[in-house]
């Protein structure tokens, strides 16, 4: 239960749907059960004959158990459901709340793309928990207690025999198989992932395994694995099935057992013959709703899963800066690196190993190397996403570990190499740089990144993937243009747009960036010549830093970079 | 659906097997009623004894378990033709896959393929497992119970069924005023739900932008919007059935009435008839109800199976093998004669291309991206069959080989070399289609110039690589499918620009083995680089699909876009 803290705390917040839907569930249930065995009864006392008047009570009785039953029923669906969907509404944001200062640190641990597929998606499967698992058995329990006291006016065996049969329907039979249940499921999970697996390799390594001839025995063994994901999911849907059966056998039985000591009773003349129907059909109605217990169990355990899931992402610490806090000033943003080394964890080399620099504020920097030398490390350690405990960095002389990342992204102006957008339109993208750019303003940034062609009104759709990728990367820049900050932070920020139009923008920022201090990943060796300074990264290490023109004197390893740059045909 | 009653009934068998379930589901649904209603009627009104009715009680308890069981049976039945289904679906979708040679050229979609092999048929499950036998049971079961119902009282039994048109009436009314609104609700649902995804993804954009917090009332907000939508979908179908209950519940009222007031005023029907038909009502009414829940669920399936028989209608060009065998050691002389190739209607065309490949001859095929040079390889490789014209292998046309030989004798060595799974041994063993020796994988990673690497580790060759194992950088790769080749000896080899994007060392490793590997075949490249273009034999420049000029370097440079193309190259790129 306690991973399931976090819908729990939101049920309790719920509280007055959740009465409601106790409420209106258990007089769904007991009105059925009243208009079932009402029904026996009434036709029992008309085969007696009685006057016609008690003939029409009984009928007016079963109408008004009917109208209360189906309202009931109506009535619980709704709240149940208006709860549900508030519980989940208010565990999104709950999440969204505590995900919000592990970002983004906690998408470079989680590399894999489908976390956030996953959260929205556990997310989503915690609404069976309150609608399976949290109030049916609440419910469950007052119809027969409700029975029970009812049929006690008749003899103690009867309510006995109820109580029993809510012990074996709703707490042992769904026990049991729940132990058996857990491991199917495990199995099914594990097929699964192997025909992921199979179905990957054989689609992603097509080309390769035709000419190595080993697709027909790739595609046997995918084969293979999706007949027995298959088979395990077979097992389980018959296993879930032959649960329900059990259980609805078990209730069946327990209803012939009422009936038989109802029928003893009434033999041995301790119970009035007239209440025969009425017990057996209330016995009846009563069981069914024990049928769906046999599948708590299964809810539960997905909820478990789901909300463990969850706890996971939830319970890491972000990475933060140490007190005392402190704070940059603007005007003074000159970097230095200080043997600043960085290893990701679990892997045995430093994608930045002892770098040192010193970037006075105001310059213009680039830095270049072949991918995986740790250019982008560096962009991360700056701006806080990743720290270090391995060597300094400071900015205007404060030492970066006291400061707060959010006070380093203040400062900043970020241009990723894939970034972000919204779905809205233009402006709502653009003013994610802050609210209270002018329509003109907003024009203007477009104009500068040769985005003339959009309107401001018109639409991005989810991740921008109506834009092409020199669109967004230019919609990028535009956006940190306007945000017009004193650290200008640029990860490969022209690599999907043309060289001419890459030259035009990039003069009209390197304009707007003219007092701030600016640091270009670069993946073309081309415009640099203005640059103040080159970083030159290989393996992790700084190897070469200097102007354009000393580093072409020294011909050394940028020297080289070029030379093959030149060689790049196409 | 209809795609999805095709699959169904090619499992005749199966659904007869379900029809008899239901059958002995409606007869074990009357007989329990039947054996209350005796047991009822012989204790309460014949005056009968405790063993008069032992041998009732004995029935019902065999009605009772055999009308659970039988419920399992179905279900059972219902599941088992699913996954038979769903396995043939999957071997249908892997057949098509493979067998369509474009999927070569399109790895991209390779995750959109996955999800429909993985998702999309597990969608399908829930029609074969509870529409169909639902379906059964809801066309049988009442039909029976009607039936009893004639059996016993004609003036109830005409009550059934008069008002079960009803149910079904209302479904129809129902679903006609309410499908639109619930198909736009639904894609507002959609949207919604896209909304939480959006921010998670955008939240490091966000951050930096220091506007995450304001996305928490954002999320609040679409999530009570979603919560409005959703409830408003719902209650369309919570006031179905409510209705539903109704209708059912004025059935069963009025069969109460007509039955007490004849047995209190007219005494013209028994106890035992009235109770039976009393008990027998509701069952019908539930039975005929739960074909809505079942039509509810069958709904699910019916875009996954539109999307599963979209991809299995797609248009496939298998490529033709012959029998013939080629056996020479010796690189073959390769030819293209008219060869064109068309992707789809108004897809890109690649030709008509002419060019002839000696033994030995190092070729590179330069262009713009989109030029048509990686479709150029797909024909030649024979992933990809010619719409037009013929590839000469040896001056016989490639289709007349048989795959097998043509394989055996080529390497295609692309950006991005698939990495399996698998201890990185196995992964250079699949070079070879024989068994190889530990030696010949060892040499072959050592020419490749995997040695340094394979020392560094503690397993050495069986370290496990591929998804679940140690990640390998993009040189490794290059250099693991080098060692592939270096296994295979091919005597045709294609590169298709492997040195992309890696840094200077080890770019320069891998131009060594790729001449050393080229050493004793014929080498088409996809090249990038002035220096081996210069070094090329023959140079095939394509632009827009089409062969525009070749010849060696000197040739070409009377060629106004090749020498524009090299002008703009040593000027540098153009500011």
């Amino acid at each position: 239960m306690n991973d399931l803290k976090i819908v729990l705390k939101e049920i309790a917040k719920e509280r007055k749907d959740v009465w409601y839907s106790v409420l209106f569930g258990f007089l769904g249930g007991i009105t059925t059960a009243g208009l079932f065995a009402s029904s026996g009864y009434l036709i029992s006392k008309a085969a007696l004959v009685p006057p016609v008047y008690t003939l029409a009570l009984m009928i007016a009785f079963l109408k008004v158990f009917g109208l209360a039953k189906a309202g009931s029923r109506y009535g619980e669906r709704i709240y149940s459901h208006r709860a549900t969907f508030n519980i989940l509404a208010r565990i999104r944001v709950n999440f969204f709340e505590k995900l919000e200062p592990l970002a983004p640190g906690i998408f470079q641990k989680f590399r894999s793309g489908d976390l956030l597929a996953r959260i929205v998606g556990d997310v989503e499967s915690l609404q069976n928990f309150f609608l399976r698992v949290y109030y049916p058995p609440v419910v469950l329990v007052l119809i027969f207690l409700s029975t029970m006291f009812f049929t006690a006016f008749y003899s103690i065996w009867i309510p006995l025999l109820f109580l029993g049969g809510l012990l074996l329907t709703g707490l042992i039979l769904p026990a049991l198989f729940a132990v058996r249940r857990k491991k199917l499921e495990e199995e099914v999970r594990e097929a699964r992932a192997a025909l992921s697996t199979d179905a990957a390799e054989v689609l992603y390594g097509f080309r390769d395994l035709k000419i190595y001839q080993q697709l027909d025995q790739k595609e046997e063994e995918l084969r293979q694995s999706a007949a027995s994901y298959v088979n395990n999911q077979e097992k389980t849907g018959s296993q879930g099935m032959l649960n329900q059966s059990f259980n609805q056998s078990a209730g069946l039985l327990v209803s012939w057992g009422v009936l038989a000591m109802s029928v003893y009773l009434a033999v041995n003349g301790d119970l009035d013959a007239l209440f025969l129907a009425m017990l057996v059909m209330l016995a009846l109605t009563v069981f069914e709703n024990a049928t769906p217990m046999a599948l708590l169990a299964n809810h539960y355990e997905d909820s478990r899963h789901a909300a463990q899931r969850l706890n996971e992402v939830t319970d890491m610490k972000p990475v933060e800066a140490e007190e005392p806090f402190q704070s940059l000033d603007k005007n003074t943003l000159d970097i230095q690196f200080k043997e600043v080394s960085y290893k990701f964890e679990g892997e045995s080399r430093p994608v930045v190993d002892s770098v040192s620099f010193s970037l006075p504020a105001g310059s213009k920097t680039a830095v270049v190397g072949a991918s995986g030398s740790g250019k982008s490390t560096i962009f991360q350690l700056i701006l806080g996403i990743l720290r270090t405990e391995d060597g300094e960095i400071e900015i205007g002389g404060k030492n970066l570990k006291h400061v707060p990342s959010s006070d380093i992204w203040r400062h900043a102006n970020v241009v990723m190499q894939e970034n972000h957008f919204f779905f809205g339109t233009i402006r709502d993208n653009l003013l994610i740089a802050g609210e209270s750019f002018s329509d003109v303003e907003l024009s203007e940034a477009l104009r500068l990144t040769d985005l003339n062609r959009f309107e401001l009104d018109d639409p991005v759709l989810e991740k921008g993937e109506n834009l092409s990728g020199g669109e967004r990367q230019r919609l990028a820049i535009a956006r940190a243009m306007l945000k017009g900050d004193r650290l200008w932070l640029l990860d490969e920020p022209t690599s999907s747009v043309d060289s001419v139009t890459e030259s035009r923008v990039m003069s009209a920022l390197f304009e707007k960036a003219e007092n701030g201090t600016l640091l270009l990943i670069s993946h073309r060796l081309t415009g640099l010549e203005h640059m103040d300074r080159i970083l030159v990264m290989d393996h992790g290490r700084l190897v070469e830093s200097g102007t354009y023109q000393e580093l072409m004197e020294k011909k050394g390893i940028f020297y080289e970079m070029k030379q093959i740059e030149q060689e790049v045909f196409l | 659906m209809n795609e999805l009653a095709r699959y169904a009934r090619e499992y005749k068998g199966t659904l007869i097997l379900l029809i008899t379930i239901a059958i002995l589901s409606g007869a074990s649904i009357i007989a329990q009623a039947y054996f209350i209603v005796r047991i009822v009627d012989q204790i309460f009104l014949q005056d009968a004894v405790w063993n008069d009715v032992l041998p009732l009680f004995g029935w019902l308890a065999v009605a009772l378990v055999a009308r659970a069981m039988l419920t399992f049976a179905s279900g059972r039945t219902g599941a088992w033709m699913s996954a038979k289904v769903k396995q043939t679906i999957r071997e249908q979708l892997l057949a098509k896959y493979t067998r369509n040679p474009v999927q070569a050229s399109l790895q991209g979609q390779s995750g959109r393929k996955i999800s429909v092999m993985l998702d999309a048929v597990d969608e399908v499950d829930s029609y074969f497992s509870r529409y169909i036998p639902q379906v059964i049971q809801t066309s049988i079961v009442p039909l029976m119970i009607l039936i009893a119902a004639f059996t016993q009282d004609l003036i109830s039994a005409l009550i059934l069924m008069v008002t079960a048109p009803f149910i079904p009436l209302f479904f129809v009314i129902i679903g006609i005023k309410t499908q639109k609104k619930s198909e736009e609700q639904m894609g507002q649902l959609s949207a919604f739900s896209g909304t939480f995804l959006d921010t998670l993804q955008g939240l490091t954009t966000l951050k930096l932008f220091g506007q995450s917090k304001k996305q928490r009332d954002a999320i609040e907000d679409s999530s009570f919007k979603f919560r409005d939508a959703t409830l408003e979908v719902l209650k369309v179908a919570f006031i179905s059935s409510l209705m539903l209950e109704y209708i059912s519940m004025l059935g069963v009222g009025l069969i109460a009435l007509e039955l007490g007031l004849r047995l209190v005023l007219f005494e013209s029907v028994t106890f035992l008839t009235a109770f039976f038909l009393l008990v027998l009502a509701p069952e019908f009414y539930v039975a005929i109800r739960e074909l809505g829940s079942a039509f509810h669920t069958g709904r699910g399936s019916i875009g996954a199976a539109a999307l599963i028989t979209s991809e299995l209608d797609q248009k496939e060009d298998r490529v033709q093998w012959g029998e013939r065998v080629l056996s020479s050691d010796q690189p073959p002389e390769i030819a293209f004669k008219d060869v064109q190739f068309k992707y789809g209607e108004d897809g890109f065309k690649l030709g008509p291309l002419n060019a002839e490949i000696s033994p030995f001859e190092k070729s590179a095929l330069i262009g713009k991206s989109g030029s048509g040079k990686t479709t150029a390889l797909h024909l030649l490789s024979g992933l990809m069959a010619p719409s037009e014209g013929t590839i000469l292998v040896d001056n016989r046309p490639l289709s007349e080989y048989t795959e097998e030989s043509w394989f055996s004798k080529l390497s295609y060595i692309s950006q991005q070399p698939f990495i399996f799974s698998g201890t990185l041994g196995e992964n250079i063993a699949i070079g070879s289609t024989r068994h190889a020796t530990r030696e010949e994988i060892e040499a072959a990673a050592e020419k490749a110039g995997l040695a340094e690497l394979i020392s560094s580790l503690e397993k050495g060759l069986d370290t496990p690589v591929g998804e679940a194992g140690r990640g390998l950088s993009g040189g490794e790769k290059q250099r693991l499918a080098l060692a592939r080749a270096f296994l295979k000896k091919p005597s045709v080899i294609l590169f298709d620009e492997p040195t992309t994007g890696l840094d200077l060392r080890t770019e320069k490793i891998l131009t060594s083995s790729m001449k050393e590997l080229g050493e004793h075949a014929t080498v088409i490249t996809v090249a990038h680089r002035l220096y081996t273009i210069r070094q090329a034999d023959q140079i095939l420049l394509l632009e827009d699909g089409t062969l525009s000029a070749k010849g060696k370097h000197d040739e070409l440079l009377k060629s106004a876009s090749y020498r524009e193309m090299v002008d703009v190259q040593e000027g540098g790129v153009p500011q």
